[in-house]
Formats: C-alpha cells, structure tokens, sequence
C-alpha cells in the first residue's frame, strides 16, 4: 500500500507552517528586545504523528507541527530578584537621604557649627580681654545669634525634609495600591487565557515586570497557589502577592493600603500631622524592606526609642540637637554641670552675672544669656522663661534647636545685660566670663564630653551612618545586578540568536517550499504528462 | 553562559558609571582640595578634620590673648619704670637735703620739685590703657587715687585681671594700686586709706617745710622701702612678661604644627590626586573605545 497522491504536499505545507510560525517567533523577539520583563520566546515543534504503514514497513513520517511557543524564563531567579531588590530599593533611599543630612550639617567646612561656635568662643575671649567695651559686647551678641541661628535653620530644614519624606510616602502607598491593581487586571486577564490550556506568555511577562517593581518599594512575596482542580483535570492556579504574611493581591481581589494623619506623635520631634501607613481595613502594615522602609525609618527613626524605628533618622538627629541646646542654655545660664560622678554642680553661670551698669548694693541681675523665641517670634525674657516651669528641667525642656535664642535682655541691650561680673560696678571684673569660658572645655557636661565633643560625635555618627549606607548600597547593587545579569542571560533576547533562527527558519520555508514545488512537477508529469 | 545584546549594553554602561564616579570623586578632590566633602567619605578625618579646625581656631585666639596681655603689660612697665624713676630723684633730692650744707631756700626749691614729683606720681597712678585704668583692679572705669594719695574706689586683692592664654592657661595680667602704692598692702578702701607712697610724699615735704634736716634724712629709709616695694612689683611683672613671651613662642609654633596636622588630614594630596585623575580619566576612555567597539556589530551586520 502507498500513500494516497497528495500526501506530499500536505507535508511540505506543514513544513512551511511550522517555518513561518518560526519566522513570527523570531520577528516578536526582535521586536521586543528592549521591553523591559520581556522574556524570549521560543517555538516547541516536533515531528508530526506518523502513519502506521499497514505492510510492516515501518512508521511514514508526516511532517512537523508547532505544539506551542514557550517563554524562558528561570522562576527562580525571580523570587531571588525579588528578595534582593526590597534591600536595594531601602538602601538607595536611606543612603541618598543621609547624604542630604550630612550636607545640612555642612561639616566640615567653613561655615558649619565648627566655626559658629569657635567664633562664639573668640568673642566671649576678645570680651574677656577688655570686657567693658560696648563693641566687644554687641559682637557677643551677634555671634550668639548667629550660633542660635545655625540651630535654628538646620533644625528648620530637618522639618522641611521630615515633610518632603511625608509627602513621598504618601505618593509610595499611592503607587503601591496602584501596581496592586494592575496586577489583579493582569491576573483575571491571564487567567482567562490559560483557563483554556494556553500560556499567556506576554501578560505574564509584563505581571513579573508589575511585581519587580512592587518589591523594590515593599517586602513582597509573590506566588501561585492551587485553588483546586479545573474541569479538565489541570491545578487551578491562581497568583497572590503578600506583604509580611498578608494578601496585598489575591487574584482579582486587591486588599488596598492607606495612610491617614497621625493624631499623637511617635515622637516629640516630630512635625505635627505626619502619615501612618496601614492596611486600608485597619489592620497594621508590617514593612520589612522596600523603598517604603527606607523613607519611613529616615522619616521617623529615633534609635528605637518609644517604639520608633530602630535606625538613627530625623527625629534623632533633632533631638540631638534639642539635647545640646538645652544642656548649652542651661550650663550657660544657670552655672549648673555635671561632675564627674555625674552631680549638678553650681559654678557661676549668667544668671549670677552683674550688669555692666549695676551699683553698689545692686544685687546680681539674674539674666538668662539664652532663651528662645515665644509664639509671636520674640525672644523670650528670662522671667518668663522662668515662669515654664518650676524647677529647671521643666523650663529647659520647652527648648529646641528650633526655637532657641538669645534673650529678650540681651537682644535689647547687649551693652549692660551681658552679665560677666561677680560684683556690682567693676566694669573690669570678668569672674562669671571666665566661668563661661571655662565650660567650653568642661568633659562632663555632656555624656560625650564638651560641646565639641558632643557634636563631633553626632556628626561622626551620621558620616558613619552614611558610610555602611553606602556600603550596603554597593553591595546590594552588586548582588541585584548579578541577579538580573542570569535573569538576562536566560530570558534576555540575543539578535545574534534571533538572526541565526531567522536564517534556520529562512531556509526551512524556502526548502518546505521547494518541496511544494518539487511535488508540483511531480503531479504535473502525473496529471499532464502521463497522456490517458 | 549566554550573554545578551542587552546584558552588554547594561554592563557597560554600569562599569561607565562606576568608573565615571570615581573620575569625579577625584575631580571633586583637585577642584575643593579636600580629601572629603562629607562626612561619610571617610569618618575619622571627618571628625578629627573637626578637632583640629577648633584647636587651630583656639591657639588664635590665645595668641590674640597673649598679644593684648602683652600690651597692656608694656604700658604697665613703662609706667612702673617712670616710677622707679621719680622716687629715684626723690631719693637723690633727699640725700642733697639731707647733708646740712643747705639753706632754708635751697630746701625751698627741693620742697617745690618734690611738690611737683608728687603729683607726677598721682598722675602715674591713673595712668590708663585705652581709657582704662591699670592700676585700678577691677574698676577700669575709675581713677585711682586724688592727687592727694587719697584712694577713690575699694580695691582688694582678688582683683586680678586673668587673661587665658592656653586651655586652663590663665595669666593675670594688671598690677593693683593698694600693692604697688600701699607698699604691698592686700586692700585699699576709698575715702578712709591714703596711700603710703604719697604719704611719704608728704612727710618728706613738710620735713622740707619746716627745715629740719634731721627728720629729713630720717625719710630716707623710708624712701628705700618704697622703692624696693617697687623693684618687687616690676620684678613680678617682668617675670609674668617672660611667661608670656615663652607662652607666644609656645603658641606661634603649636599653630603651625596644628595648622600641619589639619593640612596632612584633611588636604588632598595635589600630585596624588593628579595621577589618580589620569588614571582614571585613561580607563573612562578606554572603556567607552571599547564600548563603541563592542556594541555596534551583530549578525545583522553580516547578513547581506
């Protein structure tokens, strides 16, 4: 028995289909070589289901068929990218946020709080030298604005920044909710696809692409899990995404994240009103990583203390700040230090100081040198600073770098209130400035020892903080990199490969071609030629 | 391994970037001339850039200190030396009188010269420092004394004007009237005390008055007192001088050493950086010839 007359030809079609099935396969790849998640594609054929030859000569070969076009893509990798970029994206953001910190400082430099303090000790000393001229005093007087005025403006662009971070956090939970809802679109759209049996290569691809993107901005998981069995036998897969164990996607069901205002704050340095993000059905939002994690560590962190993120962040370098005021002020003011065992001492402070002008029988003028600016934006006068408390760390704690200041006294006239004498009407006595120099070098009047001391170590604190940032972020760029370099060499579309396939296809279809027309002549010499 | 056209071009232009950073870092470096511009290029010499810039900014202001100690110890001297001075032409005029060959008119004129080196003396006693008196303690605003010896203000021991010229370093500086005019005296209060040095002033004259060369002699020794009350003081105050002058010297050099240190720590090293600027300036170009080079071509280039 023979195969009947126009076998040949339906094989060589089959050849050309399968060719030309190549050639779109090549032709899609080609195209999308820059679309960011797209993975190539490539075409499963194989040998056609033979004929059994009724004589026992075998199997008759019928030619290919195309079973289906394939992704490469390695899952793997993907759960590995996804668990490495939530550290990317939470160190580019913390690094980039410290740098901006360190550059508020402005140290070292020439115009960071360095110099702001060295050049209000060189007045207090030029003071010292000829203490009863009224132009050595109106100069202590600036510089001590000055030295007030640094507090004030870094502390200012803190809060600027703390808000700027808010805002951004605002637009990350907005972001995030939205890559949620894309995502479930994708997953009803794929799943009507597949429901069929086929594979929605592309959806799929551009999902990943959603996913990748939503796990640098938070800790997400993202799988598929069997929901039971389709009629046809096949698992019901249906992908979820999860953030620290709950469902931020289940298939078509988007659970949304939210922010709303917080009434209390986490912390007292904080700026009024800031965003607390949670789950939009109330439940609290656990961030592990992400960019997300990094704005908000930067944004409220204040070294674990009272709940808050255990990372050194604004509201702990503001109250750093608001420590050194204080402590400054009040040394400065009342004379009171520490010793070594950590006791307040009395030594002379301002407050003890006569006023250049005092007379015989006057008694000391009781001024605070530092105060801070009250709610209409005047400096404070030392009774009414007195009045905020009843022992001193009730009135100390009402100042901040923020709002500390010189006082009102001093503001008005620098001349006689500046009070740097021990006694009344010895214009050359200068036993209370020197009680005032001598703190400058006082070791015990911080934990981490003189005013210098004390802000070196903050600002070493940050550089130190910034450089394991930067470290952090270099390693996790490498790792990422080195993950998406394997995901690219898997799934990535190489054009040299693609020509190959183009020029393999090329000449299946001219061969399946000439096939056709090699059968053609066949038949002509049968159906023409044979002359019945 | 399978490599990409895209994996290519991404690995390129990553090793662009980092090699582009490391060309600006050092660019950074020439154009400040500091190692670092924020702390966390590199803590310590953030921190100890910080240290030093106060210490630099601290031993300044100590020699501005010992400048001004300085100066007002050189009027203090000078005016210690035109006292030495006049209570040396006491003497000599004391001794001249005190020989007996001098008439009544003869002590006449002495008296009057005496007279005359008295108020000299009051008036060395105010004697100021840019409008401020130094002999007068504390209160630099007020004279000392009248021109009859009498003291104007209180002025007690503790007094002591201390200038800092180091850290915990203090030099007082002013000589006290009731110590130099009060031979040595702790206090001095105004109104009730005159001062013994213009005491002697006017028992000298009214020995000369009343021509009794006996008595007049007899002051001799206590002008050697007070002269001697002198010589102390000027020596105490050409000591704290010498001080000072080893405190300067001390000063100017840890200026420049600590100036050094600040340099060492925290500037960049210019030829160092240079070559490292080339260096990577050379590598930058290389890498984007190779680039050009490696990315261009593909199959497609050769397919017809």
């Amino acid at each position: 028995m023979s195969s009947s007359t126009f076998f040949g030809l339906d094989i060589a079609t089959r050849g050309l289909y399968s060719a030309q099935r190549g050639l779109t396969t090549v032709n899609h790849n080609v195209d999308n070589v820059n679309t960011p998640g797209y993975s190539r594609q490539v075409l499963e054929q194989r040998a056609a289901r033979p004929l059994l030859m009724a004589n026992g000569t075998g199997m008759l070969g019928t030619g290919s068929e195309v079973i289906g076009v394939k992704r490469v893509r390695d899952e793997y990798l993907d759960v590995k990218y996804r668990s490495e970029i939530q550290y990317l994206g939470e160190w580019e953001v913390k690094q980039a946020l410290l740098e901006e910190l360190q550059v508020l400082y402005n140290e070292p430099s020439g115009s960071g709080f360095n110099t702001v303090l060295n050049e209000f000790y060189d007045t207090l000393q030029q003071l010292s030298v000829d203490p009863s001229s009224p132009a050595n005093r109106a100069a202590l007087r600036e510089k001590a604005i000055m030295l007030t005025k640094y507090f004030n403006s870094v502390a200012a662009h803190f809060d600027y920044l703390q808000n700027d971070i808010n805002e951004i956090i605002y637009a990350k939970v907005e972001e995030i909710n939205s890559l949620a809802d894309q995502i479930a679109k994708l997953n009803q759209a794929i799943y009507r696809y597949e429901v069929s049996g086929n594979v929605a290569n592309d959806l799929r691809d551009q999902r990943g692409y959603l996913v990748d993107k939503l796990a640098k901005l938070i800790n997400v998981e993202a799988y598929e899990v069997s929901y039971g069995k389709l009629p046809d036998g096949r698992d019901d897969m249906r992908f979820v995404i999860t953030i620290s164990g709950k469902p931020l996607v289940d298939h078509d069901n988007v659970s949304y994240l939210a922010v709303t205002q917080r009434k209390d704050k986490l912390n007292e340095e904080d700026i009024p009103n800031l965003y607390e993000v949670h789950w939009a059905d109330g439940n609290k939002l656990i961030v592990k990583s992400g960019e997300l994690k990094g704005y908000l560590d930067v944004r409220d962190g204040n070294d674990g203390l009272n709940g808050s993120p255990d990372f050194r962040g604004i509201p702990y370098y503001q109250r750093k700040m608001n420590e050194f005021v204080r402590t400054f002020a009040l040394t400065f003011n009342e004379g009171l230090i520490h010793d070594s065992q950590g006791n307040l001492l009395k030594v002379y402070g301002h407050v003890d100081g006569y006023k250049l002008n005092a007379a015989d029988g006057d008694s000391p003028a009781g001024i605070r040198f530092f105060t801070m600016i009250d709610e209409n934006g005047n400096p404070m006068r030392s009774s009414d600073f007195a009045g905020l408390g009843s022992d001193y760390e009730e009135m100390y704690r009402h100042i901040t770098a923020k709002n500390f200041s010189i006082s009102m006294e001093i503001y008005e006239d620098a001349t006689n209130n500046i009070c740097i004498s021990d006694r009344p009407g010895e214009v050359g006595n200068i036993e209370i400035l020197r009680s005032l120099i001598d703190m400058r070098h006082n070791p015990y009047m911080f934990n981490e020892g003189s005013p210098e001391d004390y802000i070196k170590t903050v600002i070493s604190c940050l550089g130190v903080d910034g450089q394991l940032s930067m470290h952090y972020l270099n390693n996790q760029t490498a790792i990422t990199k080195q993950i998406n370099n394997r995901r690219e060499s898997i799934s990535g579309v190489s054009i040299n490969e693609e020509m190959g396939n183009l020029v393999r296809y090329q000449h299946a279809y001219k061969a399946a071609a000439k096939m056709i027309q090699t059968y053609a002549e066949i038949l002509d010499v049968l159906v023409n030629r044979l002359g019945v | 391994m399978r490599i990409t056209n895209n994996m290519l071009i991404d690995n390129m232009l990553s090793n662009l970037n980092r090699n582009l950073n490391r060309v600006s870092k050092y660019q950074n470096q020439l154009s400040t001339g500091k190692k670092i511009s924020l702390p966390s290029d590199d803590p310590i010499v953030a921190s100890r850039a910080l240290k030093l810039r106060t210490d630099v900014a601290e031993i300044k202001q100590f020699r501005r200190n010992v400048n001004d100690a300085m100066s007002w110890m050189e009027i203090t001297e000078a005016t210690l030396a035109q006292i030495g001075e006049i209570m040396q032409r006491v003497r000599e005029l004391t001794v001249d009188a005190s020989n007996g060959t001098k008439t009544p008119d003869d002590l006449d004129k002495i008296k009057a010269e005496v007279e005359q080196l008295k108020i000299q003396m009051t008036h060395l006693a105010n004697a100021t420092y840019s409008g401020r008196y130094i002999f007068s303690g504390f209160k630099t605003d007020k004279p000392l004394m009248d021109e009859e010896g009498n003291f104007l203000i209180d002025i007690s021991d503790r007094e002591r004007i201390f200038y800092e010229v180091g850290i915990g370093d203090d030099i007082d500086i002013n000589v006290l009237g009731c110590d130099l005019f009060h031979r040595g005296a702790n206090e001095a209060e105004a109104g009730t005390t005159k001062s013994h040095m213009i005491d002697t002033f006017d028992r000298l004259i009214a020995a000369l008055e009343s021509g009794d060369v006996t008595a007049v002699g007899d002051m001799l020794s206590e002008i050697d007192v007070e002269m001697e009350n002198i010589l102390r003081v000027r020596s105490a105050i050409g000591a704290r001088m010498n001080r000072l002058e080893l405190t300067a010297n001390r000063l100017d050099d840890d200026n420049i050493n600590f100036t050094k240190l600040m340099s060492k720590n925290e500037d960049v090293d210019i030829a160092e950086a240079i070559m490292n600027l080339m260096n990577e300036m050379n590598v930058y170009n290389a890498s984007l010839a190779v680039g050009s080079q490696v990315i261009q071509p593909t199959l497609v280039d050769f397919l017809i």
